[in-house]
């Protein structure tokens, strides 16, 4: 199967280099303490963060707060209207993934017994919808005010037709593939997440990872635009 | 970006974003570039020595923000005062909190903090006014003063091992009954003299609770606490009885028009926080004065129309305000 | 850039689906003229002279007319992605033809990605069909180009569509036809590339009287595509791909697993104009229908005298004649046919391409030099013959041709073409050859620039980082030579062998180090991983790399220091081997030696030189090796290879006879082996999951079946459990006389399937066995010059040994398994043409020597049977009646298998010895063929 034609051009007419359009949203989810919609492209994915908030489970009150995060997809997220069962074993995976690699940029030590529940779902699935989910539940902690070290962003590349591929589309996932998922810190320059489930020469998977943190740093900039003017607004609205 | 959340024609468009625009201008002289987002950098003239305050953390002798928020500085103290996220409590905060427990000396309230905070049975004045020591019968009896689910209002007494206390050592914190709560983000409340206002000529109390809660009731006179407190006892039978008075208060009989007001009140503070606008008493009641003035229903507040018009003549005040500084 | 976004449904088969898809508009897509001012130029690939004629050319053009476009005189293209598309969609080969078109730096082709062009996107409007919108598209495309590049550019749509170019004239676009076009620019020859519309067919009347009937209806009508859909979803309709038997080509195969068996298709109306290799959908027919076996008779049917020719005996079941199973049950008369039988109803996917062969021989036409309507027919038997139409008869009539297939229709009896190149004339040795070659997809061409870059600067001597490369061993003291066939000048394999102070042996194998010299990804490494093998034919040999590296730089000639690979083994004087050991290496061979010395060195007791004690120590080890393989199970097959004796200047064959195999042969080859198995076993070790192996799959009941009625009718009985099994009855199937076995052997061989190529990982481990060798493990380390496979597992050996990286296609499982595909491909087209070579020098020698030799029937049939004959390894049908004429003389007692005469007199059995004589007849002019015929 030809990804990449010999013009340079991907199946939806992208270079090989480019990511799909991306648009956030913060504020989608009224009741949540922070909330944030995120688009790649036909991948659009929901965060929902409530908390810092009493811990339910008071054995697991601690001097750090808990993160908790669950993943889950909607029934009309794909072309096949399916029943997605809750807690299966790809959504458990991802959840763990999302969790841990918020939990590494939110600064946990400063909510001493509480607990932070991060919501993600994805509305409409077009491949990335893990980095997606990321970057959607960075937009939704800052908007809930939580102390964070650094934003972290997502974004994937692979590696097909010989080409390095930034952010790849569900076609282009399910081509079987390298698909590297990399999340990033982008001030601090440390990645916080790095998946790939499949083989890879080491350095082509340098150029991968380089593409992916270009993409993701494209998207840090893109957030920090927005909660920027996200802050200055509700600073003007409020008034003095 | 955080939109506001209605459903507007196109006109409406227009001129919320123009009223919106006309904010921005307006508060845009004072603080143009204290807006800040994490890991920001926040600029320090670190000759004279600064100290870190909430919301900033070291990155490799930079000042970097940890949450998005306005840049404020106090003397030698850079902190960030975080825009949308849950109450950071001050000792001698007026709170309104919800129980959510019933636990042993002590109730759990929600009060929109990191965690739940608690309410000694020792810091709650006794409904008979009698200071002494809390008997186990008066811990058996805890669930005659609150019950789960009651809204109370309180006093931020501070921080002990254990999480955040509060305390109702007055006649004008306890239990709130015959009314709406309201809850808005926190920051749209600002710390000031007076949190308690009774509006009179709607016959309505208005709390406005430092951690974004509010209460808006029908007024109670202080004096009922007295009439109460005459007829209580220290006999725990009394206390029972009491209880029973309660209910039957309870069903007692609040007027139409109150209620009204109530909902006109609460609409208000809807309206406002629908629009982030901050709450203060003035401009709640200026809200429902023009929801009067204009005839409105108390549903037709919610309509778009009329936060529209919120907002434009929130937009005028603070113009004129700003021309009478 | 990104730009817009549309949305499209698609559904699959069965299920609806809706499908979302992102399709970005950009607006950084350039017109590829080199005077465009506002483009960017840098890719600019179009004529630099605004005055040439731009042509902008629709998918129908390309699809029919590609031999046009392939033409000098067709330049200054422009073609639009919506074109390559449904190209690709429609026909595979077209769009690599028109891909490389694209790519080929002499051709002025621009692929203008109008799809993703801001300005020429077309959306689909509501009721229009997906074509209708393509063709519009393809104007919109035309429009924006006459007007970006302004007045002064002629841009011109080519069309065959007749509603596509009325449509572009009104919108102002410049639009011709093929035809027109052609016409226009004034170069008659072109003419003959050209592909006539199949409505057109009436002005060519005067040539209808070659078919039976005027217009009449010959096929069925294929089944429109929804109902094709809608059958094979009920069941009632088989899908698959069609195989035409290469000795029947009125019988052909659809596979199918649903009903168990494959169904057989008999005759061209059943077959309905299918090709072979078309994806077809198959109705079966009513059981009664079901016919038993015509092919008993060895002559073709209908009216076409296409008869069985002489050829090469072959030696596997893939190109073997097929002969149908359950044969004993079938003699009988009334007999239910058990065979399901099938109609072709519809064509899924069709497979044509271009064909080799010559015309039929027809009078000149009257009217000289206008237009003449010709018969072509194909060297391939698969194929039907062709109408093309043509204006210059007189030369072709005895000239090889290429000829491309183009429609056929109900009407027709024969597929229309048209003819797009002369290969020579018809029986020289030349010409001939090169048909071979065409014939079985083997690239000829010279290595292109790019790909003689690759190759190191000659002189090329080992340097002195190969030698301190660490991980390269230096081995020239040892005492290292090869032993090859005569005249061999790509030494890929050197041994070496020296007795241990523990009594010991040390073995080693070394095998050229190709992987040092082509590097993965490069211009080099693909051309050889498409050519795949070095092809042998009798005159000649098509390198699979070029010819430096093949005869000197690879070559372990001797005397020269040259890299190598190295298999060392330490083994005992049992041949049993106590430790492995690979490395790199450089060694000096000391010698070259062919078979025929090798073995007179071995057998001449009075030479106690190294060289010839070490080739003793390895045969005897090698014997024992031997033998240990043979109790496994390995099987000793025999095949009937022919050598000719080559005139040296006329390079005609002076002398045909069978191979000699002698005892140094089979010591090289068993050394070979084992280093094989050792590798495959490293290798499989590392890279479980995408190693490169051979397996030899086991004979199914069905494909040994004729051997055992052979085997049967001579009172022969065979095991053929197990390879072990089936080793042994042959070993104890001795006859009368010494040929027997080997007989019997070359009947073995020829019902095996041929050993394949596969990656690791798509099979599971059993699977992996090779049958005939007995091997668990088995792949081809030996020979990297000549064989692509073995440098794909010098280079995973390498990896596994971390002296290298693994190159990236090996991350790729699916490209893995189409490059042993392919590679599989070209072994087998490299063997058809090595035997189709050697069939075509058989009968250039027999052609001044018409001889009387000794044949064995292999075969009966009901008109005659096959003989083999085993002194030139050739095999024929020798017919007891007149063609066409009935058979009530003869009958076939199946059981026996034998034919007699009715009245008893004369009765031939298989096996049996018989007189034959061959010689040369042309039946028609310019058609020789080998004749057989019982003395």
């Amino acid at each position: 199967m030809e990804y990449v034609s010999p013009e340079g051009l991907r199946l939806d007419g992208r270079r090989p280099m480019e990511m799909r359009q991306i648009r956030a949203e913060i504020g989608a989810v009224s009741k949540a303490d922070g909330s944030a919609i995120f688009e790649m492209g036909n991948t659009k994915v929901i965060a929902a963060v409530y908390g810092p908030r009493e811990v339910q489970n008071r054995s697991q009150i601690s001097n750090h707060a808990l993160v908790r995060c669950e993943y889950s997809m909607a029934n009309f997220s794909t072309g096949d209207r399916m029943r997605k069962s809750k807690g299966d074993r790809r959504s458990t995976e991802i959840s763990l993934v999302i969790r841990q690699t918020m939990e590494a940029a939110i600064l946990t030590h400063l909510l001493p017994r509480s607990q932070i529940d991060i919501y993600v779902q994805v509305l409409q699935a077009d491949g990335g919808t893990r980095s997606a989910c990321i970057n959607a539940a960075t937009l939704a902690l800052a908007d809930a005010g939580i102390p964070m070290r650094d934003l972290v962003t997502s974004c994937s590349a692979g590696y097909l037709n010989s080409t390095s591929l930034l952010d790849l589309n569900y076609v282009e996932d399910s081509a079987g593939g390298p698909d590297v998922t990399l999340g990033i810190l982008p001030k601090l320059d440390k990645v916080t997440l790095l998946q790939m489930d499949s083989k890879l020469p080491i350095d082509i998977l340098e150029t991968v990872m380089q593409l992916a943190i270009e993409g993701c740093k494209a998207i840090a900039n893109y957030i920090r635009e927005i909660l920027l003017e996200n802050t200055k607004q509700l600073e003007y609205r409020r008034g003095v | 970006m955080r939109r506001i959340q209605l459903p507007l024609s196109q006109t409406q468009k227009v001129r919320l974003q123009k009223t919106l625009e006309q904010l921005e201008s307006l508060s845009s002289k004072v603080n143009s570039d204290a807006s800040v987002i994490i890991a920001d950098s926040i600029p320090v003239n670190h000759e004279d020595g600064v100290l870190k305050g909430h919301g900033t953390a070291d990155l490799n002798g930079e000042v970097v923000a940890t949450v998005c928020g306005v840049v404020e500085r106090v003397n030698k103290l850079v902190y960030v005062r975080s825009l949308r996220s849950r109450y950071k409590p001050e000792v001698g905060d007026i709170v309104i909190g919800r129980v959510v427990e019933v636990a042993q000396k002590r109730w759990r309230l929600d009060i929109n903090f990191n965690q739940d905070a608690v309410l000694m049975l020792s810091s709650m004045n006794m409904p008979d006014g009698v200071q002494r020591r809390r008997t186990a019968l008066d811990e058996l009896n805890m669930r005659c003063i609150f019950e789960e689910n009651d809204v109370v209002c309180a006093e931020v007494r501070g921080f002990q091992h254990d999480g955040l206390h509060l305390q109702a050592r007055s006649r004008k914190y306890g239990k709130l009954n015959r009314g709406q709560l309201l809850s808005v983000p926190p920051y749209l409340v600002k710390r000031q003299k007076q949190h308690f206002h009774h509006l009179e000529e709607f016959g309505i109390d208005l709390i406005i609770g430092c951690n974004g809660f509010i209460w808006v009731g029908e007024h109670i006179e202080a004096k009922d606490d007295m009439v109460e407190d005459q007829v209580s006892q220290s006999d725990p039978q009394v206390l029972l009885h009491n209880s029973v008075s309660l209910e039957e208060q309870e069903r007692n009989y609040t007027i139409l028009e109150t209620r009204k007001y109530i909902c006109r009140a609460a609409n208000a503070v809807r309206v406002l926080s629908i629009l982030s606008f901050n709450m203060t008493l003035e401009i709640i009641k200026g809200i429902i004065d023009l929801s009067l003035s204009m005839n409105l229903d108390i549903h037709e507040m919610l309509g778009s129309e009329f936060c529209v018009l919120v907002a434009e003549k929130e937009a005028e005040r603070r113009s004129s305000n700003k021309k009478k500084r | 850039m990104l730009h817009n976004k549309s949305f499209v449904k698609k559904t699959r088969a069965g299920k609806v689906m809706k499908q979302v898809r992102e399709h970005y508009l950009r607006d950084d897509i350039y017109c590829g003229a080199p005077f465009c001012t506002v483009c960017d130029t840098s890719g600019a690939r179009l004529n630099a002279s605004p005055s040439t004629t731009i042509l902008v050319v629709d998918t129908n053009v390309v699809l029919n007319q590609i031999d046009l476009l392939e033409n000098q005189a067709f330049d200054n293209i422009v073609v639009l992605s919506i074109v390559l598309e449904e190209v690709k969609n429609k026909n595979m080969a077209v769009y690599n033809r028109i891909r490389a078109l694209c790519s080929n730096s002499t051709k002025k082709f621009y692929v203008f990605s109008n799809e993703y062009h801001r300005d020429t996107y077309v959306k689909e409007m509501s009721g229009e069909t997906k074509n209708d919108r393509n063709d519009r598209a393809i104007r919109v495309a035309t429009q924006w180009y006459q007007n970006h590049l302004g007045g002064a550019v002629k841009v011109l749509l080519i069309t065959n569509d007749r509603e596509n170019k009325r449509k572009a004239s009104e919108e102002g676009i410049f639009a011709e036809t093929v035809e027109s076009y052609v016409k226009s620019l004034d170069q008659p020859d072109l003419l003959d590339l050209l592909v006539r519309p199949a409505s057109e067919d009436v002005n060519m009347e005067e040539v209808e009287d070659l078919r039976p009937s005027k217009r009449k209806v010959i096929y069925s009508e294929h089944k429109p595509m929804s109902e094709i859909t809608s059958g094979l979803h009920r069941g009632i309709y088989h899908q698959g791909k069609l195989r035409v038997n290469r000795y029947n080509p009125f019988e052909a195969y659809v596979g199918r697993e649903s009903i168990g068996d494959e169904i057989v298709i008999y005759g061209r109306s059943n077959m309905n104009r299918a090709f072979d290799g078309d994806v077809v959908a198959v109705e079966l027919l009513p059981q009664d229908q079901w016919q038993e076996v015509s092919s008993l008779s060895i002559a073709g049917e209908e009216d076409e005298n296409e008869d069985e020719d002489v050829h090469l005996a072959p030696n596997s079941a893939d190109v073997a004649p097929r002969t149908i199973p359950q044969q004993g049950s079938s003699g009988q008369v009334n007999a239910v046919p058990n065979r399901p039988s099938g109609r072709i109803v519809g064509i899924i996917k069709r497979n044509w391409h271009s064909y080799c062969g010559s015309l039929e021989p027809m009078p000149m036409p009257a009217g000289s030099g206008g237009i003449a309507h010709a018969l072509f027919v194909s060297k391939d038997r698969r194929i039907p013959k062709l109408r093309i139409q043509t204006r210059q008869l007189e030369n072709l009539l005895d000239k090889r041709i290429i000829v491309a297939v183009d429609s056929w229709d109900r009407q027709s009896r024969y597929p229309s073409g048209h003819y797009v190149r002369t290969i020579g004339e018809i029986g020289d040795r030349d010409t001939e050859s090169e048909v071979v070659l065409i014939e079985n997809d083997i690239n000829t061409r010279p290595f292109s620039s790019q790909v003689l870059a690759c190759l190191p600067p000659l002189p090329w001597l080992v340097s002195s980082e190969d030698l301190s490369n660490p991980i390269r061993q230096d081995l020239r003291h040892l005492l290292v030579f090869s032993v090859d066939p005569p005249g061999c000048k790509d030494i890929d394999d050197a041994l070496h062998c020296h007795a241990l102070p523990n009594g010991n042996f040390e073995v080693g194998v070394h095998i050229a180090d190709v992987t040092n010299f082509v590097h993965p990804g490069t211009p080099l490494d693909d051309e050889a991983s498409q050519r795949g093998t070095s092809v042998y034919l009798v005159e000649r040999r098509i390198d699979m790399l070029p010819k430096p590296l093949t005869e000197d730089i690879c070559s372990l000639r001797s005397d020269v220091e040259r890299l190598a690979f190295s298999v060392i083994w330490e083994m005992t004087p049992e041949a049993d081997i106590i430790s492995t050991r690979y490395t790199k290496s450089v060694i000096k061979s000391s010698a070259a030696l062919s078979y025929v010395e090798a073995q007179a060195r071995m057998d001449d007791s009075r030479l106690r030189d190294p060289i010839t004690t070490d080739l003793r120590n390895m045969n005897s080890l090698a014997k024992k090796m031997r033998l240990r393989r043979i109790e496994r199970g390995a099987l000793t097959l025999a095949s009937a290879e022919v050598k000719f004796q080559i005139d040296t200047e006329t390079h005609d064959p002076l002398d045909i006879g069978m191979y000699q195999i002698r005892e140094a042969n089979q010591m090289v080859e068993e050394f070979m082996l084992a280093a094989n198995v050792s590798v495959a076993e490293q290798i499989l070790k590392s890279f479980s999951l995408c190693s490169l192996l051979r397996r030899h799959p086991t004979p199914t009941r069905e494909m040994l079946e004729p051997l055992l009625q052979t085997a049967a009718a001579v009172g022969l009985h065979l095991d053929v459990s197990s390879s072990k099994a089936l080793a042994d009855s042959l070993d104890h199937a001795v006859g009368d006389d010494p040929y027997f076995n080997k007989l019997i052997r070359i009947l073995a061989t020829r019902c095996m399937s041929q050993a394949v190529y596969f990656c690791s990982g798509d099979l599971s481990p059993p699977e992996y066995h090779h049958y005939g060798l007995a091997a668990p493990l088995y792949t081809h380390f030996t020979s990297p010059i000549r064989r692509y496979a073995d440098v794909i597992v010098h280079r995973l050996l390498a990896a596994s040994l971390g002296i290298s990286k693994l190159p990236s296609v090996f991350q790729d499982r699916l490209q893995l398994s189409s490059i042993a595909d392919n590679l599989n491909y070209r072994h087998r087209n490299g063997q058809y043409a090595g035997r189709a070579s050697v069939e075509l020098h058989t009968l250039i020698y027999f052609r001044k020597r018409p001889t009387d030799t000794e044949a064995r029937i292999v075969k009966i049939r009901s008109n005659g049977f096959f003989v083999f004959v085993p002194k030139y390894g050739i095999e024929g049908p020798i017919y007891l009646t007149k063609s066409g004429k009935g058979n009530g003389e003869w009958y076939v007692d199946e059981q026996q298998q034998k034919i007699k005469r009715m009245d008893g007199s004369l009765s031939y059995s298989v096996l049996q010895t018989v007189q034959i004589h061959m010689e040369v007849v042309e039946p028609q002019p310019n058609r020789p063929k080998l004749q057989l015929t019982l003395i």
